[in-house]
């Protein structure tokens, strides 16, 4: 049986789920990511970043009636990274 | 939401719940089935007992204040889009699924008042109602709009047998059994899920 390593990036609880929120829809604004996780906005705003920079997640920031709004998207790179982590966890659990 | 490290079955388990909050977030609350349902009710009932009984001609009429409803949904989608903070796969493709039936259902009335088919309009919107209301059923696992989508089938092909008098009935029975009665349950779910802080 092979070990396929599980990615850093995605192994941390809040990452994770986010990346779990983003996977079932289109689009998420970052209060929906907030009060879905629990999270800080500091802790949420640092892990966003993170997932940004791996390029798994794009983030829009807009204006909407004068309240600024930040768009969370996963990328086609994030999908093909989710998948490959949630293979790599099976590979653990079936052992 | 703590930092922690994550065994292999936690993360499994919280990608399971954070999919499942996401899936339960995008419910449809029923509103627009209601608005529409109880306004066509209306403009029905108005159409066929201003012609059934005060043989008044100009009460089709009524159909004008579906505009209004228009314009209302217009904000009201706008509103609600703000306040839900997502956007899901399945509310998008539902929302286009609409859209495609209000654009065939304006080209479908055009084109009968165009050739002067009065007669056909009612039956022909009931089987357009029907698509949207069956797809919707579909697309949101929701039986009772398939079974509201098959009955404004079974109404346009009963209302061929009528005059045009009488078919405004027949839209009447379908938009209880397609929307209100859905919308109701829809609206009551929707509640349910709400209180169990969903």
């Amino acid at each position: 049986m092979e070990f396929k390593e599980l990615d850093p990036t995605l192994h941390s609880q809040l990452r994770l789920a986010v990346m779990s929120l983003l996977i079932s829809v289109k689009e998420a604004e970052f209060t929906f990511l907030k009060e879905k996780t629990n999270a800080t906005s500091g802790n949420l705003s640092v892990q966003i970043s993170k997932l940004k920079e791996a390029g798994y997640i794009e983030i829009v920031k807009q204006f909407n009636n004068n309240y600024p709004q930040t768009i969370c998207k996963i990328t086609p790179v994030g999908i093909e990274a989710f998948e490959n982590y949630v293979k790599a966890l099976q590979s653990y659990m079936t052992l | 939401m703590e930092e922690k490290q994550l065994s292999e079955k936690e993360s499994l388990e919280l990608i399971t719940s954070m999919i499942n909050k996401a899936k339960n977030k995008v419910t449809e609350s029923g509103a627009l089935y209601l608005f529409w349902g109880w306004l066509i009710l209306l403009c029905c009932i108005v159409q066929f007992v201003g012609l059934h009984f005060f043989n008044y001609a100009y009460s089709f009429y009524v159909w004008y204040s579906t505009w209004i409803l228009l314009i209302f949904q217009f904000f009201y989608i706008i509103k609600q889009k703000k306040s839900l903070g997502v956007k899901s796969y399945t509310g998008e493709i539902n929302g286009f699924v609409w859209l495609a039936f209000f654009i065939c259902m304006v080209l479908v009335i055009f084109i009968s008042i165009h050739f002067k088919y009065y007669e056909i309009i009612f039956p022909l919107i009931l089987v357009m109602y029907g698509i949207p209301t069956f797809l919707s059923g579909i697309i949101l696992k929701f039986r009772p709009l398939i079974i509201g989508g098959a009955c404004c089938w079974a109404f346009s092909f009963l209302s061929s047998f009528v005059t045009s008098e009488y078919q405004s009935l027949f839209i009447a029975a379908a938009v209880i059994a397609a929307w209100i009665i859905p919308g109701y349950i829809l609206k009551q779910n929707f509640k349910k899920e709400k209180n169990n802080g969903v």
